[in-house]
Parts: C-alpha cells; sequence; structure tokens
C-alpha cells in the first residue's frame, strides 16, 4: 500500500516535469522578453550615462534600490520556509518549501543585479570587494553598503546549498524515473544517491544542520539590508526600529509571493491532493501575523517622530503622508496593513483565490513600502533648499519590468526542470 | 663600397658620436632667460595680466590668469578704482564670452537666399566701399549707431564717421541713466551720472534703485555698502516696491507700491525743509503740491507711523543721503522724481559730500530722452538711407517697431553689424564684421571721469576677428590711407605718452590703469530754470490696479549677457530661476488669484500681452508684478508725450490661463527655512567636539576653514559664477535643471521667514565628522590631514550613498559625460580633472590653489601665510563676505572670525562639526 503511495507521489510530481506545454512556452518567452529588453535598456544606461534614469538630487536613490530591497525581501520566505518551519516541524512546510527555497535563490540572484545596475560606474564593481591588491585599497568597512554585500552573498550561499542538498534525494529519484539525457544530467547531479542508511543519516545530520544555520541568516539578512537606510542620518531612515520591521516586511512580501507562486502552480501542476487549502492557511496565518508587525511598525515611526520634536524628522513624516508621494503611501496602507486583516476571517484564509488575489496587493504594497520609504525621505532632507522630487524613466521602469522577466523566466525553467515538492517529505508525511 | 671600408666608416661616425655627446661636468645646469622675453609662455604656469572687463558698462579692472597661452580665468583686480577686487556674476562669465561656440569667426555677408557666408575681410571693405559710392552719389544719409563708448574709441568712431561722410548718432543704451543726466542737466547745466559715496553717509535711504545688482556699478557699490554697513551707528533703508538684492539687502525694507514713488519724494522734500542743512527758496515749496501725511499713506501703502519715522530719521541723521534709481526713474515721471531727489540731496547737504558729480559715469555720448524720441517716432519725411552700422547694440530687439531709428535701418541700401556672438539686431543685417574679444585686442576705457583702464591682446584673435578700434581704422582707409595711424595700438600709445608721459604710460601698461586728475564740481543749484518744470507738477494719481515692473536682469542686465550659457546655468538668486521666463508675483497676489509657482498666465497691456509662468516672490509689494528684461521679446513701448523707452512700470491685467509651464527650473525647494534654523537668530557656537566613535583627526599644522557673513552677503552670485569656471563644472542646460541635476559646487540659498531675509551660501562644510565619509563604501571620501573632506573621483564607483547622507545636500553626481565643445575646452582649468560620468564630486575648497600655495610656500622653507591665497569664491566676492585661511594659525582673519559672537554653523545640532562658519547678519543700528 505504502509502496503504492510512494509510487503514486513519484509519479504525481514528476509529471510536473513533463513535456511542456504552449501555456508554459508562451509564458517563458514573455518572460524572458522583458528580460531581455532590460538588459538592453541596462546597456543603454551604462553606454550613455545613469543619467537616463530618473534619479536626480536630492533623490540618489530610486527604483532600483527599490527593486533591490524588495527582491531581497521575497527572498526571506524561502528560508523562512524551509529553515525556520523545519526547526519547528511545522508540516504544512513540505508542500511549499521546494517553490520557497526556488523562489529564494532566484529572488537574490534578481536582487543581486540592482546594487551593480545602481553603480555610476559598474565597470569598476569590483572596488566593492575587499580584493588584495598592491596599493592596499580596501573597502571602506563601516559602510552598510559593504555589509550589504557580505550579508547577501552569505545569504546567497547558505540559500543555495540549502536548496540544493533539499533536494539531492529527489534528484536521484528523478534519476530513476526520467530517462534520456535528463536521467544523466540527474546521474551527476544527484552525487551518487543510493538511500542507504548511512546516507539519510549523513543527509539528516546535514539538512538540521543547515537549517539551524541559515535560521539566523533570516534576521540578519534584512537587519543588514535596513541598515543601509538606518546608518544615515536621513530623517525618516535614521531609526533603530529598521531592523525588526524590515525583517516582518520581508516575511509579508516573501509569504504573499508564495501564495502568488505556489496558487497557480498547484492548479497547472495539478499538485492539488498535495498542497491543501488547509496549508494555505498556515502560510496565511504567517501572512497576517508579519502584517500586525509592520502595521505596527508603522504607528511607532509615526509617533516616534511626532515625539522627537525634531523638525526635520516631523517633517519628513508629514510630507510622506500628505506630500507628492502621498497616493502611494495611502495605497501602501491600504495594501500591507487594512486588506491583510481580513484574514482574521477563516473562511477568506481557507479561499486560495482570495488569498491569491490579496498576496497580488501584499506586492503590489511591499514594494510601494520601499519606494515611498525611499524616495520620500530623499526628496524632504534636512536642507529645504535642496528639496526635490523624483519620478522614474523609461528606463528604471523597463529595467524593473526586466527584473519581474528574470524571475518568472527562471522560476518557469525551475517548474519544468526540478521537483517542485519535496518527494522526500511527501513520502515522509504520508499517513 | 666595400665591407672592410663601411666598417671603418661607421665605426668613425659612432666613435665621433659618442665623442661629441661628452660634456664636461657642471654644464648640466640650465641657463635662465637673462631677460626673458615679454610674450613667452612657461609651460605650466600661471601668470596673471591686468584687463579690464567689457561685459557691462561699469568696466571693472580683471586680472587675467594665462596658462599655457590661454586666459582661463578673471579675477577682480586689486586696487581699481571701480572693481577693487572684486567681480560680479557676469564679470565672471564673459571670459566664456572669448571662447564662445557661436562667435562669429569670419566677416559674413548675407546672400540671395537670406543665408550668411563668409567672405573676405577685403571682399567687404569693397562692398562698404562701393554702398558707401552708390550712397553718395544717391544723396542718401548714412548712419553709425553704436554702444555705449568711452575715451579715445568714442573720438575715434567720431573720426571715422567724419572721414566717411556718416552720421554719428547718439550712443544707444538701454538702460541710459537719462533721467537722471537730464536732472543734473536742468539743476547744474551740464549733464551728468553721480558717483555716489555710500561711506560718507550715516543714514542711507535708497528708492527703488538695484545699484547692488544691475545699476551703475555693481561691484563698487556692493563694496561701498559693505563698508557702510561696518561703519558703526549707519543705517540703510530701501523703499520700494521691487524684490532685488537691495530691498532683500538693507537694514529695513518699506514696500511701496510701484507709481507712488512721487508721492513720497514730495511728501519727504516738503516735510524735511524744516530740518534742510541748505536751504531751498521758499517758492519751490509753494510751487510743488504738499501731500499730506494721510494721503501719502494712502497712496504708498506704508504705514503713516513708518513715514513719521522716515522722516524723523532723515532729519536726525548728520548725513543722509537719498538715492533713487532702477525702475522708478525709467518710468513716466522719471525726470521728475530725478529732479525731487537731487533736491532733496541738495537740501540734505550731500551735493559735493556723497553725491559727486564730477566722477560719476560717463555716459555723455548715450542718447538723451528727446534722442530716444526722434528713434522711437515714426518717420516723419521718408528718406533713403544708405549705409547703416550698427556695433555692439541690439536697437532692433530693444526699440519698438515703426520708429524712425527701426525704419531707417530696415530700409537701408546696405546694413552692417559689428559684434562678437550675433544678437537678434545683427542677424537682420546684410554684412556681418566679427569684433575680438577685449582679451584680444588693445582698447582704452574711461567709464568715469579719473580713470582709465585698458585691456590688450593677451592671446592672439581665436578667429579671424578684429578690434573695435583697429576695424575702425580699417573703416577710415577705405577713403585714403593718409593721416590713418597703422594700428589702434599705435594711436593709444601715441595718445598715452601725450596724455601720461612716459612713466604714466608705464604705471598704466604695469597696473592696467591710472587715475586722471577730475576737475572740481559746482556744489550749486541753478533754480530759475527749473521752476517752470515744477510749476507743471501735479501730483500722479495715486496708483491703482496691478503694475508690472520690467527690470534688468542680474544675470544678463539688458539682454546683453544672454548669450552666456553660464550665466543661464546659474541661478537668479531671488526667485532661484535658472532656465525660462517668469512673471514674480507676491505670495498675497498669489494667495488671492489661487496661483503656484510654475501656473501660466497672461499679462495684457495697452498694446500687447504676453504668457508667462508664474514665480512667487516673496519681498514684492502685493500690488506689483516684475519681469526681467530678457523675459520679454519686445518692450512695451509708450507713444504718449515723451515717447520715451517705457522701462518702467506700466499698468497690467492678469488672467491666469489655467495651464501650467513646464519649462520654467526653479532650483530652491522651499522659500522657507520650514522652522528648521538653518540660520539660528541666537545662541552662540560651542566649540565642543561631539562624541564620536572614531577617534579625533589630527591635523598639524593647517586646518583650512571659511567664515561667510551673512551681514555683507548680498547674494550676487559672483561666488558662483567664480567656482564654476575656476574649478571646470559642466553646463548641464534646461533639461537637467528641471530633472533636478545641476553641478553647481556652490549656490546661493535664499530664504524669506519672519525672522528676516537671508542668502544662505551653501557648500561642501568639510565636515570633521562627515557623514558621507562613513558610508561610502570604497573609502572614496575621506578626511585629509589638512582637515578637507576630499573626494577621490578615481575610486568613486558611484553609489551615491554619500550625497544622499549629506545633510547639506553638496554633493554632485556625474550623471553624463561633460560636454566642452571648440573652443570651449580651451579655458579648462589644468590645475583639476574634468570629471568623467558616474563619479561624485563637491567643492574642495579650491584644492588646487591650496596646493600651490603650500608648494611656494614649501620652496620658501616656511608655512602659508594668512591671506597669502584664497579660494576663487572668496576672491570675486565684491562684499569680501567670504574668508578662508587655517584655523589652526590664532592669528588668522578666520580663527578671529570663527570665535566671534555672531558666529554658527548649520545644523550644528547634527555634529557633523563643519569647517565653514557662517556670521549672522548684524543687528541694524
Amino acid at each position: 500500500m505504502i509502496e503504492h503511495r510512494d509510487d503514486q507521489i513519484e509519479r504525481d510530481v514528476l509529471a510536473a516535469m513533463g513535456r511542456p506545454g504552449a501555456g508554459w512556452w508562451i509564458a517563458l518567452a514573455t518572460s524572458a522578453l522583458f528580460f531581455f529588453g532590460g538588459l538592453i535598456l541596462w546597456g543603454y544606461q551604462i553606454f550613455r550615462g545613469l543619467g537616463v534614469a530618473g534619479i536626480n538630487n536630492p533623490v540618489g536613490w530610486g527604483v532600483y534600490i527599490a527593486n533591490f530591497v524588495f527582491w531581497v525581501g521575497i527572498a526571506h520566505s524561502g528560508t523562512l520556509i524551509s529553515a525556520v518551519l523545519f526547526l519547528f516541524r511545522a508540516r504544512f512546510r513540505s508542500s511549499f518549501n521546494r517553490a520557497a527555497e526556488a523562489m529564494t535563490v532566484i529572488a537574490l540572484m534578481t536582487a543581486g543585479l540592482f546594487p551593480l545596475i545602481h553603480l555610476g560606474r559598474v565597470w569598476v564593481f569590483y572596488y566593492l570587494l575587499p580584493y588584495p591588491n598592491e596599493r592596499q585599497l580596501w573597502v571602506n568597512f563601516r559602510s552598510p553598503l559593504i555589509w550589504d554585500v557580505f550579508a547577501v552573498t552569505t545569504y546567497m550561499i547558505v540559500s543555495a546549498v540549502f536548496f540544493y542538498v533539499g533536494m539531492l534525494p529527489d534528484l536521484a529519484v528523478a534519476r530513476r524515473r526520467l530517462g534520456g539525457i535528463r536521467s544523466r544530467i540527474f546521474r551527476v547531479l544527484s552525487l551518487g544517491w543510493r538511500g542507504t542508511l548511512r546516507q539519510w543519516h549523513h543527509y539528516g545530520k546535514l539538512y538540521i544542520l543547515l537549517a539551524a544555520f541559515a535560521t539566523p541568516l533570516v534576521a540578519s539578512v534584512h537587519s543588514i539590508v535596513s541598515w543601509d537606510f538606518a546608518m544615515s542620518i536621513v530623517p525618516g531612515w535614521h531609526t533603530t526600529i529598521f531592523a525588526p520591521y524590515f525583517v516582518a516586511g520581508a516575511i509579508l512580501s516573501g509569504t504573499a509571493m508564495v501564495i502568488t507562486l505556489v496558487a497557480p502552480m498547484r492548479r497547472i501542476l495539478k499538485l492539488e491532493a498535495y498542497i491543501t487549502p488547509a496549508h494555505f492557511e498556515s502560510i496565511a496565518k504567517i501572512l497576517l501575523l508579519t502584517s500586525l508587525i509592520v502595521s505596527y511598525s508603522y504607528i511607532v515611526e509615526y509617533a516616534l517622530a511626532f515625539y522627537g520634536d525634531q523638525p526635520p524628522e516631523a517633517g519628513q513624516f508629514s510630507y510622506r503622508a500628505l506630500g507628492d508621494y502621498r497616493v502611494f503611501f495611502w495605497a501602501m496602507i491600504l495594501f500591507n496593513s487594512v486588506l491583510p486583516l481580513s484574514l482574521f476571517i477563516k473562511q477568506l484564509r481557507l479561499n486560495i483565490r482570495y488569498l491569491f488575489v490579496l498576496s497580488l496587493f501584499v506586492n503590489i504594497g511591499m514594494w510601494l513600502e520601499r519606494f515611498v520609504l525611499i524616495v520620500s525621505a530623499l526628496a524632504h532632507e534636512y536642507e529645504p533648499y535642496a528639496w526635490g522630487t523624483y519620478s522614474p524613466s523609461f528606463v528604471e521602469i523597463g529595467i524593473t519590468l526586466g527584473s519581474f522577466g528574470l524571475f518568472f523566466s527562471l522560476y518557469l525553467l525551475f517548474l519544468k526542470t526540478l521537483p517542485v515538492l519535496s518527494i522526500t517529505e511527501l513520502k515522509e508525511h504520508q499517513p | 663600397m666595400k665591407r672592410r671600408n663601411f666598417l671603418k666608416m661607421m665605426g668613425l661616425l659612432s666613435g665621433s658620436g659618442l665623442a661629441s655627446a661628452c660634456k664636461p661636468e657642471g654644464s648640466k645646469t640650465f641657463i635662465s632667460y637673462l631677460v626673458p622675453p615679454e610674450d613667452a609662455v612657461t609651460p605650466g604656469e600661471s601668470s596673471w595680466h591686468p584687463s579690464t572687463c567689457m561685459e557691462c558698462p561699469a568696466h571693472c579692472g580683471v586680472l587675467v590668469k594665462m596658462r599655457d597661452g590661454w586666459p582661463i580665468k578673471l579675477e577682480g583686480l586689486p586696487g581699481h578704482p571701480i572693481s577693487d577686487g572684486g567681480l560680479c556674476i557676469r564679470g565672471q562669465a564673459s571670459i566664456t564670452r572669448l571662447y564662445h561656440p557661436e562667435r562669429l569667426r569670419q566677416p559674413m555677408a548675407k546672400n540671395e537666399q537670406g543665408q550668411f557666408e563668409p567672405v573676405s575681410w577685403e571682399q567687404a571693405f569693397e562692398r562698404i566701399a562701393t554702398a558707401l559710392d552708390e550712397a553718395g552719389d544717391a544723396g542718401e544719409r548714412s548712419r553709425f549707431f553704436s554702444g555705449r563708448t568711452t575715451g579715445a574709441l568714442r573720438q575715434l568712431k567720431e573720426q571715422c564717421c567724419r572721414a566717411l561722410g556718416i552720421r554719428c548718432e547718439a550712443e544707444f543704451e538701454l538702460y541710459g541713466h537719462r533721467a537722471l543726466r537730464q536732472s543734473w542737466q536742468l539743476l547744474q547745466g551740464r549733464e551728468a551720472v553721480p558717483r555716489y559715496q555710500l561711506e560718507s553717509c550715516d543714514f542711507l535711504l535708497s528708492l527703488g534703485t538695484d545699484f547692488l545688482d544691475t545699476g551703475l556699478s555693481p561691484v563698487d557699490y556692493t563694496a561701498q555698502i559693505t563698508r557702510l554697513k561696518d561703519r558703526p551707528g549707519s543705517l540703510w533703508w530701501h523703499l520700494g516696491p521691487e524684490a532685488s538684492l537691495s530691498s532683500l539687502g538693507a537694514q529695513r525694507t518699506l514696500r511701496l507700491r510701484a507709481g507712488s514713488e512721487q508721492m513720497l519724494l514730495l511728501f519727504v522734500l516738503q516735510q524735511t525743509a524744516p530740518h534742510a542743512k541748505r536751504s531751498l527758496p521758499a517758492e519751490l515749496f509753494t510751487t510743488l503740491p504738499a501731500p499730506a501725511l494721510a494721503e501719502v499713506a494712502e497712496a504708498t501703502g506704508l504705514a503713516s507711523a513708518q513715514l513719521e519715522e522716515l522722516i524723523l530719521r532723515l532729519s536726525k541723521a548728520e548725513a543722509p543721503l537719498l538715492i533713487t534709481g532702477g525702475a522708478a526713474l525709467e518710468g513716466e515721471s522719471g525726470l521728475l522724481l530725478a529732479v525731487l531727489t537731487a533736491l532733496i540731496q541738495y537740501s540734505q547737504g550731500a551735493l559735493g559730500t556723497s553725491v559727486n558729480l564730477s566722477d560719476g559715469e560717463d555716459f555723455a555720448s548715450v542718447a538723451e530722452l528727446h534722442e530716444m524720441q526722434d528713434w522711437m517716432n515714426p518717420p516723419g519725411v521718408q528718406e533713403k538711407t544708405g549705409l547703416v552700422l550698427v556695433s555692439q547694440c541690439n536697437l532692433l530687439h530693444d526699440l519698438p517697431e515703426g520708429g524712425e531709428a527701426v525704419r531707417s535701418i530696415e530700409t537701408a541700401r546696405l546694413r552692417i553689424g559689428m559684434g562678437d556672438v550675433p544678437n537678434e539686431t545683427m542677424l537682420q543685417m546684410d554684412l556681418l564684421l566679427p569684433l575680438s574679444h577685449p582679451l584680444e585686442c588693445w582698447g582704452e576705457t574711461r567709464p568715469r571721469a579719473g580713470t582709465l583702464s585698458l585691456h590688450r591682446p593677451l592671446l592672439p584673435p581665436l578667429f579671424d576677428s578684429r578690434g573695435q578700434g583697429d576695424l575702425l581704422l580699417d573703416l577710415m582707409r577705405i577713403r585714403g590711407k593718409i593721416g590713418v595711424p597703422d594700428s589702434y595700438e599705435l594711436m593709444l600709445t601715441d595718445q598715452w605718452m601725450a596724455e601720461l608721459g612716459e612713466t604714466g604710460r608705464h604705471e598704466l601698461l604695469k597696473t592696467g590703469f591710472i587715475a586722471l586728475p577730475v576737475a572740481q564740481q559746482s556744489t550749486e543749484l541753478q533754480l530759475e530754470a527749473l521752476l517752470p518744470l515744477l510749476n507743471q507738477t501735479t501730483p500722479n494719481p495715486p496708483p491703482s490696479g496691478l503694475r508690472l515692473m520690467i527690470v534688468p536682469s542680474l544675470r544678463t542686465f539688458d539682454g546683453r549677457s544672454r548669450p552666456l550659457a553660464l550665466l543661464q546655468e546659474i541661478p537668479d538668486p531671488l526667485s532661484t530661476v535658472s532656465y525660462g521666463a517668469c512673471v514674480s508675483i507676491s505670495p498675497g497676489l498669489a494667495r488671492s488669484r489661487s496661483l503656484s509657482d510654475r501656473d501660466l498666465v497672461e499679462l495684457r497691456w495697452g498694446s500687447g500681452s504676453i504668457r508667462l509662468a508664474v514665480k512667487i516672490q516673496p519681498g514684492l509689494d502685493d500690488t506689483t508684478l516684475m519681469v526681467t528684461r530678457d523675459a520679454l521679446d519686445r518692450l512695451p513701448h509708450r507713444q504718449s508725450e515723451s515717447g520715451g523707452l517705457l522701462l518702467g512700470s506700466i499698468p497690467v491685467e492678469l488672467r491666469p490661463t489655467g495651464q501650467s509651464s513646464e519649462t520654467l527650473a526653479i532650483l530652491s525647494g522651499s522659500a522657507s527655512q520650514q522652522g528648521r534654523g538653518l540660520i539660528p537668530m541666537e545662541g552662540k557656537l560651542e566649540h565642543e567636539l561631539s562624541h564620536s566613535l572614531y577617534p579625533p583627526h589630527s591635523h598639524e599644522p593647517y586646518r583650512w576653514a571659511m567664515v561667510i557673513d551673512l551681514d555683507r552677503c548680498t547674494g550676487c552670485s559672483s561666488c558662483v559664477a567664480s567656482c564654476y569656471v575656476e574649478n571646470n563644472i559642466p553646463i548641464t542646460g534646461q533639461q537637467e535643471h528641471l530633472n533636478g541635476r545641476e553641478m553647481s559646487w556652490l549656490r546661493i540659498e535664499p530664504y524669506y521667514d519672519e525672522t528676516g531675509n537671508h542668502f544662505l551660501p551653501m557648500l561642501c562644510q568639510h565636515c570633521h565628522n562627515a557623514p558621507c565619509e562613513t558610508v561610502c563604501p570604497v573609502n572614496a571620501t575621506y578626511h585629509n590631514p589638512d582637515g578637507l573632506n576630499v573626494q577621490v573621483y578615481n575610486r568613486c564607483v558611484g553609489t551615491r550613498y554619500c550625497s544622499n547622507n549629506c545633510p547639506y545636500k553638496v554633493r554632485r553626481f556625474n550623471w553624463f559625460k561633460a560636454q566642452w565643445p571648440s573652443p570651449e575646452d580651451k579655458r579648462l582649468n589644468p590645475d583639476l580633472l574634468v570629471r568623467g560620468r558616474g563619479i561624485m564630486e563637491k567643492c574642495t575648497f579650491c584644492l588646487q590653489r591650496i596646493r600651490a600655495a603650500k608648494e611656494d610656500a614649501k620652496a620658501r622653507g616656511r608655512r602659508v601665510n594668512d591671506g597669502e591665497f584664497t579660494t576663487a569664491c572668496a576672491q570675486s566676492c565684491p562684499a569680501k563676505a567670504i574668508v578662508f585661511g587655517n584655523l589652526l594659525d590664532p592669528d588668522s582673519e578666520v580663527a578671529r572670525l570663527s570665535l566671534d559672537e555672531r558666529a554658527f554653523r548649520v545644523f550644528e545640532a547634527l555634529g557633523t562639526e563643519p569647517s565653514v562658519y557662517y556670521l549672522r547678519k548684524k543687528a541694524p543700528g
């Protein structure tokens, strides 16, 4: 009986890797088109100068950095769902963990491009790395941007290793079940996995070790990303609440993105049996919790600004709510704080369609949060003469769409090349 | 040749070559010239030469910095009687006229298709000769119009006209101080522009005058105002409807309704009569109307108490001085205002002490009111014109269509334009003759009686152009070479020899200027001639409705400096508008008409209308709208009795269009300090290092710092222009300004608050605890041992984090590669880099000058002395508001001023410890 079920799981999961339909091809072509469009625009920007973007004085960072923070945030839930929930033995994680981990790695790859895209001289990006050189020039270890380089690289490596290690037994299944060239590729990739007791023993040890190792990164990476802002003296950025606020925001956007990706995937790849509304409900609870934390942070920010009796700080926060970017601000409040409150209703938590729509709003809201936070703070800093406004140029919009193109292209490739659910764990958890 | 012979020969040749290359010990020393050739260029070394700035009629002295044969920077000439070391924004920018890409490069003639094509000088002269002959045969009159000239050039121009049989017309200056000159013609029988000695008064009352920005001689009067303010007990009040550097710089400003000046002056004259130091005939007072206090208060919009205080101050002051000027004198009742002012000056004993008629600006040859009338009235008899020569003025742009002068130019047989960058008038001509820049040719100027200033060629003409003097001589040669000097240089030399003698001439050549004896003036008035004029005086009806004031622009004066891109790039200090034309309206008017910045409005007056964008300008009267001359295509003209040019204020209607301009670049984000206390009104600077995680910097022996005195700063923006030229700051253009990407390292921030109006020059503060330094990931910006916050361009990767974290927002990012089209690239300062794209830059405290001074001091085996060098901004400042030096030297001016009780630093509470100290305004009186 159990063997039969195992067989069923393997077949179901690997069926998702079958010959792609026209829909997949169209989706991939569209995504790739956006991605290449973005690449061309990036080339244009390198060739002409950063002036083709809309950023200016005083708004030196715009959509590019918003995208960076957004994608790093998306990358967060992968580790959260995989590592943290693994440590907490939360069973529903097995429905999501592979998709979430893939999303993490892909989002990080996308995010990592933006610090390069926003550089004035990208051709000397290696100055940002502490490499030994004859002039003994080192990077500035006091700069949060350098911490960023380390934090994001570490997170990228750990996430990739975690993703790969967790996939090893599944790759072996794929090697066994699939034929042709794919079998040969998976033979190499599965590193000679045979499923012996000894291997399972090592696997379990390594997996829990990596999970334990990755867990603090959930907190650290986005804390450090938040310090890009908090360590500055810009009113609206310089606040101690930023680390937890950003981590909560990252998890909020990450869970929303998981829902956005998994809800259609479940349907298209016919995995309804394995990813149930109950699983979605658990994710929705995380979303609700982090939304409440984020809302709390919004309130604390405002309370501090007006309690502090600092005209630039108070000025910044009234500008945020009433100034040039007020529409974005109130949209952000609506999408991130108000709409998720509906998840207190259990029926809605169980309604996958509703969750999907809500997750789209939260995604937009979280992108807007980064935009509002970055742009409105820079637009109205200390010096009133230097106040200005910013609106993104077609290059910035194009490159942003290109990053979505890259993300979805890679995700679509993932869907058809690797097992999208953890076969091992599904087998483990079957009744 | 045999091989053996070949080898022998080679041996001999190489041996002798080696032997001859050997030199005895000791011959390695370089031998310098015993007498270096006068025009020698030492590569890599700068030399300084005196010259004269001819950008506006003030003619300030300049020092030209030459490098490798190219003039690269102008500075004020210390000791010059007019400018004494200062230079204004236009003067600083005038170097860019030399390298202007659109300068005429050779003579051009219009062909049948109306296109200009190059011709040779010979062809041009031939054409002129033929046309002269034809005009002579036809009995047509030829005319020579020119901008203002002085001294030898004026004489030569008259000679040339005589030789060619051309009528030498009065010279054209849009702002020709006509009312002022004619008032003294009436009162003293000789027309003169007075020179005011501001220092010798104790209460200065300026009425509508713009002597700090564009008036008679801005650099001179700015320096004088500084000295006046330094005098204890002195006071400066300003009255006027407009917002100008004067109205914002005065210790007290009373806002007056435009058009009510006459009423006010009558009131002042009548009220101060009992306390007059010199009495005026009693019949004068009976002839003149005596408006009552309430009437004046109503008309001027001032409170009765203010008027009473004004009269009290005037009566109490020992040496009061009233100056009227600016738009008020250009209006309909300008002459009467000038006469009333002169009467008040006389009665208060200012004539001969603080009002000097003998050494004022020389405008003697400039068209007077009646000549302007002749030009502007429609022609009486239609008379064919032969030749018309127009030199260095923009008649067709400034005079009304259909007037006599314009018609005669339009219908002339041959029209010849002379100038450098073609203006609207030149483009209408048939033949264009390129003039050399003053730095390319010989010339002298006598802007004031008693001052002779020269300019001479410092480089051969860049293009096939000729100096105005040489060109006039060439024209004279058309009618025979006999008696015509070989060159203008020889002519000037002979003249100087005759006038100054050998020593005087040498002195002139060495220093660039010389003082000439001045005839003493009479201090009496001829009142008899005046009474008939005053008899007809009836006070103007109190003005009603909105009035439009047309004022000269600080940046382009009467429009002549419009071609200089640098002056478009630097914002007007009052409105902070760089590109785009606008009309300034008061905040009160904006509120009542619900207008905001950039809204397009239509202005209508008698004969015309214009659509302009609105800029809200604090400090302006609620019934007054203000535009600069260059915002209008054509001037509104008066066809009434006097027929003069209407440059004063005119009644106007304002109609909102509901649209908004997208091309008006306003650089200021806020006109108010927003309660952030950038300029704290009280509190003493605490010199206590704030707590820091990092060890303190050590600075031995130098820590460079700057002190800026806000009491002296008039906002004239000369420092900004100087900084642009010195530091190779690129000009980005209108679109980039609209995008918020100006590149200025130094800017003038106007703040209008209840606590007062301020101009705050903002530049890199070279913070001791610099927020930019900690955040740069690659250490591209760091603190150097001299206390400077330096930017390493090569290391910068362009994250712009430093700029985000700078509370003063003084860092500038190179969004694109800067363009320096030929020949503008020649004026680049070789002492510093031209920055590439993608990197950050900012004020360096003129690091190149610091290095030069340090190296020089090192070669002399000592430290840099205080005042030995200064930054470009400080050098140019006419008010000497900027002081630069070593803070560690307790005797330095900077160290002394930084301990002044007025000293403060911007955003002291942030703990950035800036190296730029500001001195807040003094309490008046």
